[in-house]
């Protein structure tokens, strides 16, 4: 088993902050090479909400697994056994007949802002518009999980707080072929999984740029991408790519997330990226991933159940038709994202620095030197 | 300390016999009472056992998500004759008292897990003390857990009914072979592992030997030891058995074993990586291991997945392990042929037994199919009930078996390394569900 103790982050921490001063804004400290690394620190589905609650007139959804037993079991001195009522919920569950299903309702997010991007570059009659007022936004996963307490506050999921805290599910992205953080109009985004913790702050919350991050590129090979993008006044927009991302909510549950046609929104400055990234979330995945992580009893504790979701991405599904049934694979969807700039380490990269103490692929071929 | 080991009495199966004697594992020669034993089993390494060599388990104390059960160290047993009925309510949001599964066949704790009795004259030795049972007779303990065998275990030798294997994820409140210490200096510790009894430090670090050294001559000199940090000797230490010293220089003492000079991973003592196989991939350096694993069937492969390495068949295709207790206050298995399977068919195929041969098939073996070892095996499986076939019964599957239980692929895995049928079913798959059989996980305790 491995993991990262919190103290040495905090350790470097104290260290970083010098450097951070010392350096702040400086481009061509941190783009080396034509490439710039940053390291996602927060991410979250986007949802779109109001203090009134506006878009959600039904109201908030609060039937999980716990009340969906009441209902269909009230405690009515019956007697009961496991297989009839608990376990045909598990078995729903793993087998989802796709249909809707009243015993399982769910409440959906309406009106027309929405955060996102436009996906397939047409304004239809179900696209949101931005709360920037950009017209044509693809994210029907926000009609599904909008009036859902789980993902309408954010970090309740702690979606973040697991990729923060598990290198399993650190995702860094290198930038290539950079000329100006500016404007460039060819770039290259590529992602990977990184290997090493976050540098925080000395508080322990917030988190720094200048730390390093080795790319797992064996077992992490799944999870590399390239995205073709352009920068213009300081944001990056890509092209669209198929990618997963690595999640786990504490390593007994080690998966991952798939989503069709991704593209990235990215403000770039040096110390930081910050935007959205958007694209079809494959339903079955999206569903499967759900289950796998968050199981019955979290979901429970959500008030949030995947049954009543399953049969509405199935509805709101808008892309990705199968070739055979014509029906629809995936949901557009987006995700609020919030990267620090790090300075990436390739396994086979050889560096001119001798800071190869710490750098695996210097390190193994010295050891294998020393070896024979 | 026990140097020969293995069986020490004549096991029935002479192939069997064969094979202990072959298996080897220092253990420390602790006191035991009269009528039992030590045998050393493939995968678990030194276990007691009864003088029938049936293997001895403790249900240690486990906190539940709604509760708390088994036995309290120092108290008596919680494991009663009585048979459970109805739900505990461990398991969030189920409530508790609801009809369990199979009750026309389900056994009593007690049943499942034989209480291991103390004559009327027996009297404590060493860590093994006596604690009255509910019926007034009374039960052995060993460093105050009360002491049982497992239904599963069906030869002399079986380990079946647990593992020192320590589970990641909201399992249920497992039984654990107990067995005599490893004999090993007090610097280091032997994990269990899914590649076998892997020697560490005491602080968790992996310990690794490298080709070419000696028993009296490491060879990593040098830049090496920037990389490789000798584990060093206190010089009040002692040559013991398999355990010897090596001088690296005057007064630098380096901790030997099995004739190889013993080393820890720079790296990962820097990035704190514990049970690590990563130093196995440099060139010449090994992991060392007290007794490795038994080898998986050799039609089998190993598979890069997304955090470490799986277990494979021919094609590629993951090995999948199905792990249930059900939710009683007794925990029992239901993992095994002889248990209930209804728990399974629930969740690979909405209860229906056709469904799951579809979703997680079992992994076919060949009718000539052998292997050689006890923990890899073939089983003949009844498709429609899940339990074990009779003998010659029509249409019955001849599958793999690890641990006695039929191991599984996932009909969603498209190629090699996939791992979409991890963590399907309760609690991550680790209540009722499937896991990837991982023998590498670089980011969890997955693989131990």
């Amino acid at each position: 088993m491995s993991y990262r103790l919190r103290l040495l982050p905090l350790c470097i921490a104290f260290a970083s902050l010098v450097t951070v001063s010392a350096h702040a804004g400086d481009t061509q400290d941190v783009v080396r090479n034509r490439s710039i690394g940053y390291v996602m620190t927060n991410r979250e589905w986007a949802v779109y909400t109001t203090a009134a609650r506006t878009e959600c007139p039904h109201g908030i959804n609060a039937v999980g697994p716990r009340e969906w037993f009441k209902a269909q079991f009230p405690n009515d001195g019956t007697t009961r056994t496991y297989l009839d009522t608990a376990m045909t919920f598990e078995a729903e569950v793993w087998a989802p007949s796709g249909k809707a299903d009243r015993r399982f309702p769910l409440y959906q997010a309406e009106g027309n802002i929405s955060y996102g991007l436009n996906l397939d570059g047409k304004i239809g009659r179900n696209d949101f518009t931005s709360p920037e007022g950009e017209k044509g936004i693809d994210n029907q996963l926000y009609r599904a999980i909008g009036c859902l307490v789980a993902y309408r506050d954010p970090g309740a999921l702690n979606t973040s707080k697991y990729m923060q805290d598990f290198n399993f599910s650190r995702v860094v992205i290198e930038i290539t072929g950079v000329d100006s953080l500016t404007n460039d109009d060819d770039v290259t985004l590529t992602t990977y999984r990184g290997l090493d913790s976050l540098t925080v702050d000395a508080g322990g919350s917030g988190f720094l740029p200048r730390g390093t991050e080795r790319v797992d590129e064996r077992f992490g090979k799944e999870l590399i991408q390239h995205f073709h993008g352009r920068i213009k006044n300081g944001i990056l927009e890509t092209e669209a790519a198929d990618v997963s991302f690595a999640m786990t909510w504490g390593l007994s549950d080690v998966t991952s997330f798939t989503i069709r046609g991704l593209r990235w929104r990215l403000k770039l400055t040096p110390d930081s990226a910050e935007g959205i990234m958007a694209g079809y979330a494959d339903v079955d995945n999206f569903y499967f991933f759900l289950n796998k992580v968050l199981t019955t009893h979290l979901q429970t504790y959500y008030q949030l159940s995947s049954l009543a979701l399953y049969p509405t991405l199935r509805q709101l599904a808008d892309g990705y038709p199968d070739p055979k049934t014509g029906r629809n694979t995936a949901i557009s969807s987006a995700l609020t994202v919030k990267m620090k700039q790090v300075f990436i380490q390739h396994a086979a990269q050889e560096t001119a620095s001798n800071d190869g103490e710490h750098q695996e692929a210097r390190q193994t071929k010295a050891e294998a030197s020393a070896a024979q | 300390m026990v140097v020969a080991v293995g069986s020490v009495m004549a096991l029935p199966d002479d192939a069997r016999a064969q094979q202990q004697t072959a298996v080897h594992e220092e253990y420390e020669d602790v006191q035991m009472p009269p009528g039992f034993q030590v045998m050393v089993n493939e995968l678990e390494g030194p276990v007691f056992a009864d003088a029938k060599g049936r293997t001895l388990y403790e249900w240690p104390h486990m906190g539940l998500r709604n509760g708390e059960t088994g036995d309290i160290k120092g108290s008596k047993s919680q494991c009663s004759d009585v048979v459970s009925r109805e739900t505990a309510g461990f398991q969030t949001p189920w409530p508790p008292g609801l009809l369990l599964p199979d009750l026309d066949t389900r056994p009593s704790c007690a049943k499942a897990w034989p209480p291991v009795l103390a004559p009327e004259n027996a009297t404590p030795i060493g860590s093994w003390t006596i604690v009255p049972r509910t019926d007034g007779t009374k039960q052995w303990a060993f460093d105050g857990y009360p002491l049982y065998t497992s239904m599963l275990d069906k030869q002399p030798g079986d380990v079946n009914g647990g593992t020192k294997h320590a589970l990641v994820g909201e399992g249920p409140a497992v039984r654990i072979p107990v067995g005599p210490p490893p004999v090993i200096p007090s610097q280091f510790a032997v994990v269990q592992t899914s590649t076998g009894r892997m020697l560490t430090t005491a602080d968790g670090f992996a310990v690794y030997s490298l080709d070419g050294d000696r028993l009296d001559k490491s060879t990593c000199e040098g830049s090496c030891l920037a990389s490789w940090e000798p584990v060093l000797a206190p010089q009040s230490a002692q040559p013991r058995g398999e355990w010897a010293i090596t001088e690296r220089s005057p007064g630098i003492r380096q901790w030997v074993f099995r004739s190889k000079p013993l080393y820890m991973r720079a790296y990962e003592k820097h990035y704190r990586v514990i049970h690590s196989l990563q130093g196995s991939d440099v060139p010449g350096w090994h992991n060392v291991y007290t007794l490795p694993a038994p080898s998986p069937p050799g039609e089998f492969t190993v598979q890069d997945a997304l955090a470490g390495q799986v277990l494979a068949d021919s094609r590629g295709r993951t090995i999948y392990i199905y792990r249930c207790g059900d939710d009683s206050i007794d925990q029992l298995a239901c993992d095994h042929p002889d248990t209930t399977q209804a728990l399974r068919f629930v969740v690979c195929g909405h209860g229906d037994p056709e469904r799951c041969l579809e979703t997680f098939p079992p992994v076919l073996a060949a009718p000539d199919a052998k292997s050689d070892n006890y923990i890899w095996t073939t089983i003949d499986i009844d498709p429609k009930t899940g339990h074990r076939a009779a003998p010659d019964q029509p249409g019955a599957l001849h599958v793999w078996a690890y641990r006695d239980r039929p191991i599984y692929t996932y009909v969603g895995d498209e190629k090699p390394g996939d791992i979409k049928g991890n963590g399907w079913g309760e609690e991550t798959g680790a209540r009722n569900g499937f896991k990837a059989f991982w023998l590498r996980d670089d980011f969890g305790g997955n693989a131990g």
